[in-house]
């Protein structure tokens, strides 16, 4: 196992490399920061001289090389607008988003697993008609809309809720209200569709022949095998998730790395752009180990 | 999935008990600021940048001089007299009894610092760039309360220039931007936590009037409709920049002229834009009335040129093109008798998010050019790629272009704006005007009404003879006040929010 | 199952038959649309500007309202559907043969392609599509065509390891070990055993996931990364229109009914289809009936 482990962390190292190589490279093709960064009435001089002193004169290899260097000492670069450690913007950032990516996943999967397994349980049944619809129609509701709408519902008219920012409890209802549609939705379709299948395959027949009880074919027998085609969408949602939830930051004014990374990347800030990638896919290529490791559990014929 | 079931259903009963438990409201002599974005940095040397300046510009740091909104006049601050001893030489009588935030004294040394570290170049700090350019500064103390300032060229204007100078406290990294800067002004900088808000605590020892505000927190929204709803619920006190159709409410929207002008720059050296009957066909096909009102907000007023009413140089004169499209239709057909491709396809480029409904803007101004005969193609860029357009050096074979810009001057002196827009060397300007070229290089070194003379000559020449663009509007933007509050926005407005200057009722 | 049965079987499911007629409808606008609607959908007229729905009065055009430069909302749908239609469709299509045979080979793969494969879709996963937003934009221009790229390359990995789970799964059933053991080519046996039991979960993900990418496209246009006006899709009309969601509620909500709409017919065929095309499923329906019984 340990081995595994091993072998399966060099891959990822490996993989993460590629990933920050191809940042490097792919962004740079933006153009750089100068013009964004100096004032509109700066002279064409104070403009190279800036490019200049920050290096995005020099060729694009002596700029990647000084980051190897750099990232090697542990040095992400500094941020040329907030002139402070990259990293240090990135880190302060990533945890509000991935407590945000946690509570909607864990309420996602718990809510779908219940509500696909009723629906699956008879396939055209009012109950499924009416929950299929339902989750459908929510999840293809576009979410900055959804987002606005809720505040001007809830906050302004209702007066319920806080229209947006963190703090207290409040605050987190509609942020998550809003982040939860989507992966609700298209987990609920999922979870159904496999549990009908389950439901088909001759073993869960065998085992209701045998006599085991229903609601242990549906919830154990059936869902255990569905499973597999759960975690995968799970995981992709969760991997949006965790890069950034952006248009609910956006909207509600979260400190999260969604939000930071936007703003990055419309202004060219390369080493805040790298320093969240780096962040947010080691916790993305983390995530992909433990799905693999659950596939392996569900199935064990399954070795990746 | 228990637990979570749990959770939702805790959540259920806590908002079915709620009535409105849940934000804090704003009350009392603290005030809450949304804006519009969150600031970068909030460094001393950077409040020129208005999303820094409204923070800090004035509150936690402090201007030698400051410049009267309404006229233009130059106002002292920390230095309260000022004189000029020879062309290129200054003398300032310096505020006594001011403190900064940490106990220093305010004098002639801490200004030396301060200047010192704007100054630096290995900081890259916005107001050394925009104004101090190629300027080499010279600051000798004479006494306490007095120094003397030398620059390598003359600059007439070096009072208005120092309306921009904030000073902060020599304790001041010299060669690191500062996250919690430290001044002379009403306001301590008390917290800043990224992403989530910056706190301002009034300032006890300060040298002026008591302010009636005790705390400023400032918060970030990027939705003009959610800003909005923040004050609407009581969650905020003022809101900045707040799109036209969310400022419903006569009683708390409030509009202000922001010191932006809007204008399309023609693209002058390219063929069929070279000709100016084209030129002048472009000015009569835009139907001002029509998009004031509607697409902008009813108080914009329509522009002759890029500086607005109350700057020195600003030209009072010109009259803006009406709108003829039978002119331009006439122009037109004028210039294409004589062999001009009037029909060649015109990009006219817009920049997303630039202001508030500029997408539309862009896409009537296309209707109506297309309405008065031109071929004009839309082109949305995103910034940077605008930026790559706006200067120098242009590309070769570019297709002709009109190109949405804006500029905002509040300086109070036209010519930071006049040589980047219009000069053959400015970074800028597709000009190259000899005539103009004098115009504006002896109005920068001129002063008083020579100085001012001039330079109307020269917004005259560019707009009469030259056409070198098609002014659209001097802009107004929005905030939204809390009634709770007395707080009339000026035209200093967008680049500063003198907490000092909001009552409460 | 023929063309004539098909028909026959969908007129039997009526939920189906709407959802189909609905989608033909969008289809045939997503053709002919912009050149039947497309001069009404551009006429700005400043002073009718936002005209609330339901009104007849300014003629037919105008019967879901204007929007904030006094164009009908209706023809802007109208019109609007080529693009979405396209975006949305070519993008799923694309993500799914693409994603579903790298998947497949991924699956079938003992040795290092496979590892390949999965480390390749761990960086596309972890590459900000907001970023590959901005690169396509800043280097390809705004043609709607290059959102297709985005979206397609962003829709990739879910594709990709939902095939590559159901291979591993189903290479170890029974069947596929015996035509192995009997000699059958690893192609031969994609093709003839492996692709029509992975093409149906496949398929219900790509219904599920033309209304992910019609959104995907809103979002993208709400962050200033998407289709550029002239250019019209639906997405773009809501991203437009919630600037406006206090005075004219219907330049949002009437591009997102489309949205939704389209999004539920897609996946009830989806669905239909499944349950229609795979005999045992009308078994296990039954099983459960009958359990429910």
């Amino acid at each position: 196992m340990s081995g595994y482990i091993l072998r399966r962390g060099g891959q990822s190292l490996v993989a993460l490399m590629a990933l920050l190589v191809l940042v490097f490279f792919l962004s740079r093709l933006t153009g750089n920061p100068t013009d964004l960064y100096m004032p509109m009435d700066a002279s064409l001089d104070q403009r190279e001289a800036f490019a200049t002193k920050h290096g995005f004169n020099d060729p694009l290899y002596v700029q990647f090389g000084t980051y190897l260097v750099n990232i090697a000492k542990f040095d992400f670069g500094d941020s040329i607008f907030q002139g402070r450690p990259a990293m240090q913007a990135a880190l302060e950032a990533f945890p509000v988003t991935l407590r945000l990516a946690l509570i909607t996943m864990v309420l996602a999967l718990g809510l779908s697993v219940l509500i696909g397994s009723l629906a699956a349980y008879r396939p055209g049944g009012l109950f499924d008609r009416v929950a299929s619809l339902l989750t459908i129609s929510s999840a293809s509701t576009p979410d900055f809309w959804l987002a606005i709408v809720g505040i001007l519902i809830f906050s302004v008219t209702l007066g319920w809720l806080p229209t947006s920012g963190t703090g207290t409890f409040w605050h987190w209802l509609l942020p998550i209200g809003v982040l939860l549609v989507r992966p609700l939705g298209l987990l609920t379709q999922v979870v159904r569709m496999s549990m009908i299948s389950a439901l088909a395959a001759p073993y869960v027949k065998t085992a209701r022949a045998k006599g085991a009880p229903k609601r242990r074919v549906v919830f154990v027998h059936a869902l255990r095998n569905s499973m597999l085609s759960v975690i995968t969408v799970a995981g992709d949602q969760a991997a949006a998730l965790i890069n950034g939830a952006v248009v609910v930051e956006t909207v509600f004014g979260w400190p999260g790395i969604g939000n930071l990374m936007i703003a990055a990347i419309k202004q060219r800030d390369f080493a805040v752009l790298q320093a969240c990638i780096l962040v947010t896919a080691v916790a993305i290529f983390l995530m992909n180990i433990l799905i693999d490791f659950a596939y392996s559990r569900l199935d064990p014929r399954i070795r990746g | 999935m228990g637990k979570s079931d749990s959770l939702l259903l805790k959540a259920a009963a806590f908002a079915a008990l709620s009535v409105m438990s849940s934000s804090a409201l704003a009350a009392g002599s603290d005030v809450t600021i949304v804006l519009d974005m969150q600031p970068d940095q909030v460094d001393a040397c950077q409040a020129s940048k208005s999303q820094v300046g409204k923070v800090i510009k004035q509150n936690v740091t402090e201007t030698l001089t400051e410049i009267d909104p309404a006229t233009g006049k130059v106002l002292p601050r920390l230095a309260t007299e000022w004189s000029q001893v020879d062309p290129k030489t200054w003398r300032l009588k310096l505020r006594e009894n001011v403190k900064f935030h940490d106990g220093t004294p305010f004098n002639g040394e801490a200004l030396k610092v301060a200047f010192a570290r704007l100054l630096n170049e290995k900081l890259d700090c916005e107001i050394r760039v925009k104004y101090f350019g190629g300027l080499t500064v010279d600051v000798s103390v004479l006494g306490e309360h007095e120094v003397e300032i030398k620059t390598n060229t003359p600059v007439p204007i070096l009072p208005t220039l120092l309306s921009t100078v904030t000073v902060p406290a020599p304790s001041t990294p010299h060669d690191d931007y500062s996250r919690q800067p430290v001044g002379t002004g009403p306001y301590t900088f008390d917290s800043w936590q990224a992403g989530k808000n910056i706190v301002l605590k009034r300032f006890d020892e300060y040298w002026g009037d008591k302010p009636a505000v005790t705390s400023a927190t400032y918060v970030w929204r990027q939705e003009s409709t959610v800003r909005a709803a923040m004050v609407a619920s009581g969650e905020a006190d003022i809101a900045f920049n707040i799109a036209v159709q969310d400022a419903t409410d006569p009683k708390t929207d409030f509009s202000y002229l922001n010191a932006e002008t809007t204008r399309l720059r023609i693209d002058v050296p390219i063929v069929p834009l070279d000709d100016i009957r084209v030129r002048q066909a472009l000015n009569y096909a835009i139907d001002r009335d029509g998009l004031k009102g509607t697409i902008f907000s009813d108080d914009v007023i329509p522009a002759t040129q890029l500086v607005v009413p109350g700057t020195n140089g600003h030209n009072p004169d010109l009259k803006p093109y009406a709108y003829d499209p039978e002119k331009a239709k006439e122009l037109l057909k004028q210039a294409e008798a004589e062999g001009v491709p009037v029909r060649k396809e015109i990009v006219l480029v817009g920049r997303h998010n630039f202001f508030p409904n500029s997408e539309e803007a862009v896409q009537a101004l296309q209707a109506m050019y297309s309405a008065a005969g031109l071929n004009v193609k839309l082109q949305m860029t995103e910034s940077s790629e605008w930026y790559d357009s706006l200067f120098k050096p242009f590309a070769e074979n570019r297709a002709p272009n009109l190109f949405l810009d804006q500029h905002d001057n509040t300086s109070g002196d036209a010519s930071l704006t006049i040589y980047a827009k219009y000069h053959s060397k400015g970074g800028q300007s597709v000009l190259n005007d000899k005539e103009l070229d004098d115009l504006i290089d002896r109005a920068n070194v001129a002063t008083g009404e020579e100085r001012t003379e001039l330079f109307q000559q020269a917004f005259k020449r560019i707009h009469e003879d030259l056409v070198g663009d098609v002014a659209l509007f001097h802009m107004v933007g929005f905030t939204r006040v809390n009634g709770r509050l007395e707080f009339k926005p000026t035209l200093a407005t967008n680049g500063e929010l003198q907490l000092a200057q909001v009552k409460i009722r | 199952m023929k063309l004539t049965n098909a028909f026959a079987l969908l007129r039997r499911d009526k939920l189906a038959f709407v959802a189909a007629i609905y989608l033909v409808v969008v289809v045939v606008l997503a053709i002919i649309g912009p050149e039947l609607f497309g001069k009404t959908a551009t006429a700005i007229n400043l002073r009718a500007r936002n005209l609330p729905s339901f009104d007849l009065n300014q003629g037919w055009e105008y019967y879901l309202g204007s929007d904030s430069l006094g164009r009908s909302v209706l023809a802007r749908i109208m019109v609007g559907a080529r693009n979405t239609i396209g975006i949305a469709f070519g993008s799923v299509i694309a993500s799914l043969c693409i994603g579903g045979a790298i998947g497949i080979v991924a699956g079938l793969s003992r040795g290092a392609l496979g590892n390949i494969i999965v480390r390749s879709v761990d960086v596309i996963m972890s590459f900000p599509s907001l970023l590959l937003a901005l690169i396509v934009l800043y280097v390809l221009g705004t043609d709607p065509v290059n959102i297709i790229v985005v979206l397609a390359i962003t829709r990739l990995p879910v594709y990709i390891r939902t095939a590559r789970a159901e291979v591993l799964e189903i290479r170890e059933r029974a069947f596929v070990s015996a035509a192995r053991v009997m000699g059958a080519s690893g192609f031969h046996i994609a093709i003839r055993h492996i692709v029509p039991l992975v093409l149906p979960t496949l398929l219900i993900i790509a219904a599920l996931d033309f209304a992910y990418v019609m959104l995907a496209e809103s979002a993208l246009s709400f962050l200033g990364m998407g289709v550029q006006p002239p250019d019209v899709t639906w997405g773009l009309m809501v991203a437009e229109g919630r600037a406006y969601i206090n005075v004219a509620w219907w330049l949002s909500f009437w591009p997102g009914l489309a949205i939704m709409l389209t999004a539920i017919a897609a996946n009830l065929l989806a669905s239909w289809f499944r349950l229609a095309a795979d005999p045992t499923l009308a078994a296990g329906r039954k099983l459960a009936d009958a359990a429910h019984a």
